[in-house]
């Protein structure tokens, strides 16, 4: 394996005269990426193109040097739960597990061992037995998220992974994504909840119409988003007193004490001329407890890059 | 990855696919196709069981009916072969165009296997009929004719149509077929594991029908006509039928695969096929060779039964006017069934899951 990343090269896909993605470069190093997009925006697309179920019209794309048109030794690095079931008619949880173990070429007791440790993974050993039929819409995404992670692939593509759980297995299963992409793997999933992908993405690929509008690191993005004035929260015991002085400086375009009258929410647009402001602020006697960016976040970033009407 | 492995990934589909075919709500329907032909000579046996049953404490010895001859009165009947099965008159009757019908008697025997009917219009006997209870060679054209008719161009036809565009198709309809691609395996071989689950249970359904039905068909009839017919020529018969329909399977297998693979709608390919074959026959030499009816009506140990006085053709359509040898027509339903096979491969590998246009 030459490259370890996965590489879309001017890649364009159309469902007839439909636009699915365009012109799509990117390069997704190992780690959580996150594709984040509207409905429609093409984040479906891109899963199953870096998963060979359908083919780009234009460009290539490579997964960790392995082509999409290669099934055969592609699905052994990858694992992809889509947003459908697709488990067979009457199956239990670990039959529908260990069905796809043994069609990856596993023996019978291989793939029941490995069957037991997937489901025990997304706390689901339990429920194993029963049909799938019967499950909950969570549980659904768990024993999905299962056959996905099975074989222990190189890359896990999730669509919409997170949909659907409770709060306290969400976390487990960002748990799981995190160990995953502490191995040095690809975790790639599409998500609507922006700040948990906030929280746990090393990369956010912001996707809009069949375009990549931004990728990268969110810092790194939204240092380069110069039309919005910057937010930052600033905590200090007397906010009025500060948001006069604050006034003073051409760079602040906005002050507005919060609603807990402990703080305030700035607004400016250059964020080394706040910086100095602050300092001398505090030379000059005003306190302040902590300053904390409010925009640097995804939702953030999707509502200046995409719009309110995502 | 090896052959040896390709060739356990393609078994391991292929009983995973299985229990799918077998055991899918939507084959009911196959089974019924199947299992019709044997259900209604199943009721024509049973019928002609308890009718022997019936009449057994009422034969009439074959010697007593031998001599009667047309002139004869009723009565010298009645009285040389005793109480008949039944005794019936029609009156006499004049039709609207003036034409007149005397008062018919109509006495009817039972001689242990034929049933002997006696019409006597003013008191002489005018015909007499004999009927056999079970007619084995009857049953055997009958059969020869459901096979042809029924089983070949109706149930096996549809039946691989349900079975085997439901293999691709159904799967994308029900939205699973994704579970199929993302396993790491060629398409091909997904092709062929799901093909060939099709072609068993096919197999099983009509090949076994078509041998159960001829089983039913031998049920009911004498031991003694049983016996001069099995083994030889019925077990070879039989053989012949599951074989054919085996083949058929075969070969409508792979035309459905890939048309399954090819068309979102099943009705366009069937109605298409379904005239293809009709009208092989009428067509050029070479153009018959590309339809399966052609090879298989080849393989049928008994020859269509067809109306000598039927317009010539109809007698074409119904029976190839140059069949082809038994192994012409095996090899050339082999080599029919790897070029839609081929045809079906390269489809599959193009295939894309887009379950929202479907």
């Amino acid at each position: 394996m030459s490259d370890p990343e996965i590489v879309f090269d001017g890649v364009s896909k159309f469902y007839g005269e439909v636009l699915g993605v365009n012109r799509v470069s990117l390069r997704i190093p190992p780690g959580i990426s996150s594709l984040v997009g509207p409905n429609g925006s093409g984040k479906t697309t891109l899963m199953n193109l870096m998963t060979g179920l359908i083919h780009p019209d234009r460009g290539t794309i490579t997964i960790r040097g392995l082509s999409h048109r290669d099934p055969e030794r592609l699905m052994r690095i990858t694992g992809y739960a889509t947003q459908f079931d697709s488990a067979p008619r009457g199956a239990t949880g670990f039959e529908f597990v260990s069905t796809a173990l043994r069609l990856e070429g596993y023996s019978r007791r291989e793939a029941e061992t490995l069957a037991w440790n997937a489901l025990e993974v997304v706390d689901l050993t339990e429920a194993a037995k029963r049909k799938i039929a019967a499950y909950s819409k969570g549980m659904r995404q768990r024993v999905r998220l299962a056959q996905a992670i099975a074989h222990e692939p190189d890359v896990l593509v999730l669509d919409e992974p997170l949909n659907g759980l409770d709060p306290l297995v969400r976390a487990q299963t960002i748990a799981v994504f995190e160990r995953f992409a502490a191995r040095g793997r690809h975790v790639v999933l599409s998500s609507h909840v922006l700040h948990e992908v906030d929280v746990i993405s090393d990369r956010v690929i912001l996707i809009a119409n069949g375009h990549v509008i931004a990728d990268g690191d969110i810092r790194g993005m939204r240092d380069e988003i110069d039309e919005h004035p910057r937010q930052y929260l600033v905590r200090c015991p007397d906010p009025s007193r500060l948001a006069s002085r604050l006034f003073e400086h051409d760079h602040i375009t906005q002050v507005q004490v919060h609603e807990d009258r402990r703080g305030l929410l700035v607004m400016t647009r250059s964020q080394n001329d706040f910086a100095r402001a602050l300092g001398q602020l505090a030379v000059d006697g005003h306190s302040v407890e902590s300053v904390m960016p409010v925009d640097e976040n995804v939702d953030a970033l999707y509502k200046y890059l995409i719009g309110d009407g995502a | 990855m090896s052959g040896a492995t390709r060739l356990r990934q393609t078994w391991t589909i292929t009983v995973l696919q299985l229990r799918r075919v077998f055991l899918a709500r939507r084959s009911l329907w196959v089974y019924l196709l199947a299992l019709f032909p044997a259900a209604a000579f199943l009721i024509h046996g049973i019928d002609v069981v308890v009718t022997r049953e019936r009449l057994s404490d009422q034969i009439t010895a074959p010697a007593l009916l031998a001599d009667v001859r047309e002139g004869d009165s009723a009565e010298e009947l009645l009285a040389r072969a005793g109480e008949p099965l039944s005794d019936r008159t029609t009156p006499a009757r004049t039709f609207d165009n003036g034409r007149e019908r005397p008062e018919r008697r109509y006495i009817r025997y039972y001689d242990g296997q034929n049933r002997r009917d006696f019409r006597f219009e003013s008191g002489e006997l005018t015909r007499q009929t004999s009927r056999p209870l079970a007619d084995f060679d009857e049953d055997r054209v009958v059969y020869a004719g459901i096979f042809q008719f029924f089983y070949l161009r109706l149930a096996i036809f549809f039946g691989c149509l349900g079975i085997f565009m439901n293999l691709f198709r159904g799967e994308m309809l029900d939205k699973t077929l994704h579970f199929w691609f993302l396993v790491p395996a060629r398409r091909e071989v997904l092709l062929l594991g799901k093909y060939l689950a099709g072609l068993i249970a096919s197999i099983a359904i009509f090949s076994l029908g078509a041998a159960l039905c001829y089983l039913v068909m031998l049920w009911p009839h004498e031991a003694v006509a049983r016996a001069a017919f099995w083994p030889d020529p019925g077990l070879s018969h039989l053989l012949w039928y599951s074989a054919a329909a085996a083949l058929a399977c075969l070969g409508y297998g792979s035309v459905f695969l890939a048309a399954g693979l090819l068309l979102r709608n099943p009705i366009i390919p069937a109605v298409v096929i379904l005239f293809w074959e009709g009208l092989n026959p009428v067509l050029p030499a070479l153009l018959q060779k590309l339809s399966v009816l052609y090879y298989v009506q080849a393989l049928t140990p008994v020859p269509t039964p067809t109306d000598p006085g039927a317009p010539l053709l109809v007698q074409l359509f119904i029976a190839p006017a140059a069949p082809p040898t038994v192994a012409r027509a095996v090899f050339g339903l082999l080599a029919l069934t790897a070029v839609v096979l081929w045809v079906a491969a390269l489809s599959v590998r193009r295939l894309e899951i887009n379950y929202s246009t479907d």
